[in-house]
């Protein structure tokens, strides 16, 4: 139970974070815009995923989807590097 | 132990109920005094009875306001200034003086409070006034970043909470005209239901809007993907642009009045505040922002002039559609487009939201007390703290209004004792009712708040002019409808105290089956 709520809330965050980032590196509109498209779509993105992890039943899958998508989005935002 | 396999609608009620456990007194306090936050510069207004509200236009302030501050500082280092509008009166002036070396850190800029017609300052008791309960809802009285943070934590449960709870519900629709009285639990829910689906659209806009008001702090991450370095962002964003030095030649200022006219013209509406950067310098700037007007869009646009010749430097607009959204859901969140019927209307909003926390909480307990049986530890701790945070808080926030007519209005430091008045009056509380059986400190807390908020008039009365009967025969509508909405307050509590003492309806256990598998 301490790894999934550990995997929900700071593994959720890592997850929207590096999504959000990702959409705002991403989207092919100004780099301010998208910013901020990024940050306006990063709340919704965390509790769905937070929620999903309480859902799950499996702690393995919820840890794998979950921490890989924070992974996988953010290393692709650094190899990416800054628009501006 | 294993975590059960669920079908969607159990597992979200089993989140939903911890999530709004975990968070629920912390989101009940952010609720009631964000409400309360509606009418900042009303609760203001009302905690400085000495001002006289005489107002001028925007353009006449901001020249009155230079004029004084021109001759106070010749050297600082800019000017903050909020113009009076019709809710607030008075021009609000923050001063960033030259740093002096020799002279002790400041931490921050002392406020000043100008006449708007002759720009010197006014005397008024000295209080936090609305904006302790603005600032409350979303520090938390904690040091300011972990205040921010905990909010944002809580916040994002209340939007998880919602997602989840609407997940759980499975008639929507017919909750919404389901409110069954006197039925013990069943009632708690129906209550809960009510008020969460009657505003539902409100709750969930409020909770995330609220996020994004501090999300270059919780999610600065989109701007690291983007931006080597930050203020790039923050520039093209927000137009802090601008940070040019001063000259060392001096110049006199240009006209504010002819500046703020010509912005004014501009944006089509009024002004609301300027950043007059070094006054009296060849260098000097004046960015001037649009007021709070019709438009949703909490972002207004800018211009900025030579503070010496007068002429246009830069402008900016509203942005891009993510800006544009991006300033509409913070205006949602602040609310300052809406003014008179629509802002009552957010107000009694937010007080859904409010209840809707505190049915939540209070159905925790309904849900798991077994008749006959004794009531186990966490059982009781949740019972009492949801009497120390939904029937304290109350008192608390009317000890804060009720400590300003009764603390002397020249006594040193009183700012700060009528914030320490609002949380020892509610530790107080919070305390004393464990020293009675739950149904009866639910009743007594309530009723010590009905006492409290009724006792607001009575001191307005009796330590101002401008107390009820006079402000009703005056027309003075601003303390009039203060004092009324104390009474109204109080009448509400006093109702809360009847029925919390009541004993409740015995529950039938036919009932019970149906009503447990949907909570």
């Amino acid at each position: 139970m301490v790894a999934r709520c550990l995997t929900a809330l700071a593994g959720g965050y890592a997850a929207a974070a590096a999504a959000a980032s990702l959409v705002a590196r991403l989207l092919p509109v100004a780099p301010v815009e998208a910013t901020v498209w990024g940050m306006i779509l990063s709340f919704p993105l965390y509790a769905a995923v937070g929620l999903w992890a309480f859902h799950e039943h499996r702690l393995g899958r919820v840890a794998t989807v979950v921490w890989g998508t924070a992974l996988a989005a953010g290393t692709a935002c650094w190899m990416l590097g800054t628009r501006a | 132990m294993t975590y059960p396999r669920r079908a969607l609608r159990q597992s979200m009620a089993w989140i939903h109920g911890w999530l709004g456990l975990l968070a629920g007194w912390i989101l009940f306090a952010m609720f009631l005094t964000g409400t309360a936050s509606y009418f900042r510069p009303e609760i203001t207004r009302w905690m400085q009875p000495e001002l006289s509200g005489r107002n001028a236009p925007p353009a006449r302030a901001a020249a009155a306001a230079a004029r004084y501050l021109s001759a106070a500082g010749k050297d600082d280092v800019q000017w903050f200034v909020t113009l009076p509008d019709a809710r607030s009166p008075v021009t609000h002036a923050y001063v960033q003086p030259k740093p002096d070396p020799a002279a002790a850190p400041r931490r921050r800029a002392p406020e000043l409070l100008l006449d708007p017609v002759t720009g010197t300052p006014v005397t008024a008791r000295d209080t936090r006034g609305g904006e302790h309960f603005y600032r409350f809802h979303f520090q938390l009285q904690l040091p300011v970043l972990w205040g921010r943070w905990l909010a944002g934590l809580c916040g994002l449960f209340m939007l998880a909470a919602i997602v989840s709870g609407v997940v759980t519900h499975k008639r929507i629709f017919a909750d919404f005209f389901t409110l069954r009285w006197n039925k013990g639990q069943r009632s708690w829910l129906d209550a809960h239901n009510a008020s969460a689906v009657l505003a539902l659209p409100f709750h969930a806009m409020i909770t995330w809007t609220g996020l994004m008001t501090l999300v270059l702090m919780y999610m600065p991450w989109p701007i690291t993907a983007n931006y080597a370095n930050p203020t790039t962002f923050t520039e093209q964003a927000y137009d802090f642009g601008g940070e040019d030095a001063a000259s060392g030649r001096p110049a006199p200022l240009a006209d504010m009045g002819a500046l703020v006219r010509d912005a004014e013209r501009r944006f089509g509406g009024p002004a609301g505040r300027m950043v007059v950067r070094h006054p009296g310098d060849a260098a000097a700037t004046v960015a001037v922002y649009r007021g709070a007007g019709r438009s949703i869009n909490a972002r207004g646009p800018s211009v900025t002039y030579s503070g010496v010749t007068g002429r246009v430097l830069s402008q900016t607009g509203t942005g891009g559609p993510a800006l544009a959204t991006a300033g509409v859901l913070l205006g949602l969140h602040v609310a300052q487009f809406a003014d008179g019927p629509l802002r009552v209307v957010f107000f009694l909003m937010g007080l859904t939201g409010a209840a809707m926390v505190g049915t939540g909480l209070l159905l925790w307990t309904t849900a798991r007390r077994r008749p006959g049986a004794a009531p186990f530890f966490g059982l009781k701790l949740v019972e009492r703290l949801n009497i120390g945070a939904v029937a304290g808080l109350p008192v608390g926030m009317g000890a804060f209004l009720l400590s300003n007519r009764l603390i002397p209005a020249a006594a040193e430091g009183r700012a700060a004792t009528e914030v320490s008045a609002m949380f020892w009056t509610w530790g107080a509380v919070a305390l004393a009712q464990l020293a009675l059986a739950p149904r009866r400190a639910w009743a007594a807390t309530f009723r010590a708040g009905a006492l409290v908020f009724a006792a607001v008039p009575v001191a307005d009365a009796l330590f101002t002019d401008r107390g009820l009967p006079g402000s009703l025969t005056h027309g003075d509508a601003l303390f009039a409808t203060f004092d009324l909405s104390m009474l109204a307050v109080a009448a509400l509590l006093a109702f809360a105290a009847a029925r919390a003492g009541r004993a409740p309806a015995p529950a039938r256990r036919r009932a019970r089956a149906a009503e447990l598998a949907h909570a």
